[in-house]
């Protein structure tokens, strides 16, 4: 079971490095398709929410990404010390019938959702964040399927 | 991430997006988009034809514009994205506040009415 540990800072130099690791990574165990596309677009949207919205005053937060491959999952884990936030019981926006009335925010967490087969979270004694999101590595599992 | 302006004909412009919209992506474009097209109130066809990845940040960049040119008298269609990114764009039901077409020609009349 192939497993890659990725630790940054969450800054957006951090995020991107980050996200280079993570690709990188992902080429080694040539993920392709709609499970790369969607390990991608989790990687993209939980690390987004941890940058905008994980730290307060100013703290520069310490994250880390662990990503397992198995035969038919990918396995990201989101190790953060920011604010306690679990994504699991967040409804999904409602679509907007308007350009006018249409709200902006929400979007990711939906995606991710989409995306995952589970979702499972902790906050540790330490108090950080441990987020765990399954990936199906079959090729249906793009995003709303 | 870049974005090149085409030519505009029969009042409606056309942009070409390669790369990925991704934080980074978004970071790069939309400062220069968004002058480009709101300003002036464009009528514009978006291709994504050749945007590899796209995140929740690029859809807040979409409705963000697109409202901006409405209320200048503008308009946004999008059109030629790559199954994957189409995925997003239903997922996040993106197509009812924003025509979404597949190909230039349906997008360009979609645009110019």
């Amino acid at each position: 079971m192939p497993r890659v540990e990725i630790r940054f800072p969450a800054t957006h130099e951090g995020f991107a490095k980050g996200f280079e690791q993570l690709r990188s990574a992902l080429d080694v165990e040539r993920l392709e398709g709609a499970p790369r596309y969607n390990a991608e677009l989790v990687f993209e949207e939980i690390v987004a929410n941890i940058v905008e919205h994980g730290a307060v005053g100013g703290r520069i937060l310490d994250v880390r990404v662990t990503l397992e491959t198995l035969h038919d999952s990918v396995i990201l884990t989101f190790d953060d010390d920011g604010v306690a936030f679990d994504p699991r019981g967040l409804a999904d926006p409602v679509p907007s019938k308007s350009l006018e009335e249409a709200k902006i925010g929400g979007f990711g967490l939906m995606l991710v959702r989409h995306a995952a087969s589970s979702l499972d979270y902790v906050r540790t004694a330490a108090g950080r964040n441990q987020l765990r999101v399954k990936v199906p590595r079959a090729a249906a599992s793009a995003p709303g399927s | 991430m870049q974005l090149q302006l085409g030519k505009k004909v029969d009042g409606v412009l056309n942009v070409l997006l390669i790369g990925r919209l991704d934080t980074p992506g978004v970071d790069r474009i939309e400062t220069q988009l968004t002058a480009q097209l709101v300003p002036r109130g464009e009528r514009v066809t978006i291709d994504l034809s050749r945007v590899e990845f796209l995140g929740s940040i690029g859809i807040r960049m979409f409705i963000t514009i697109a409202r901006a040119l409405a209320r200048n008298g503008g308009k946004m269609v999008l059109y030629g994205a790559q199954p994957s990114v189409a995925q997003v764009l239903e997922t996040t039901s993106l197509h009812n506040i924003i025509p979404v077409r597949s190909d230039a020609d349906a997008a360009t009349a979609v645009a110019r009415g």
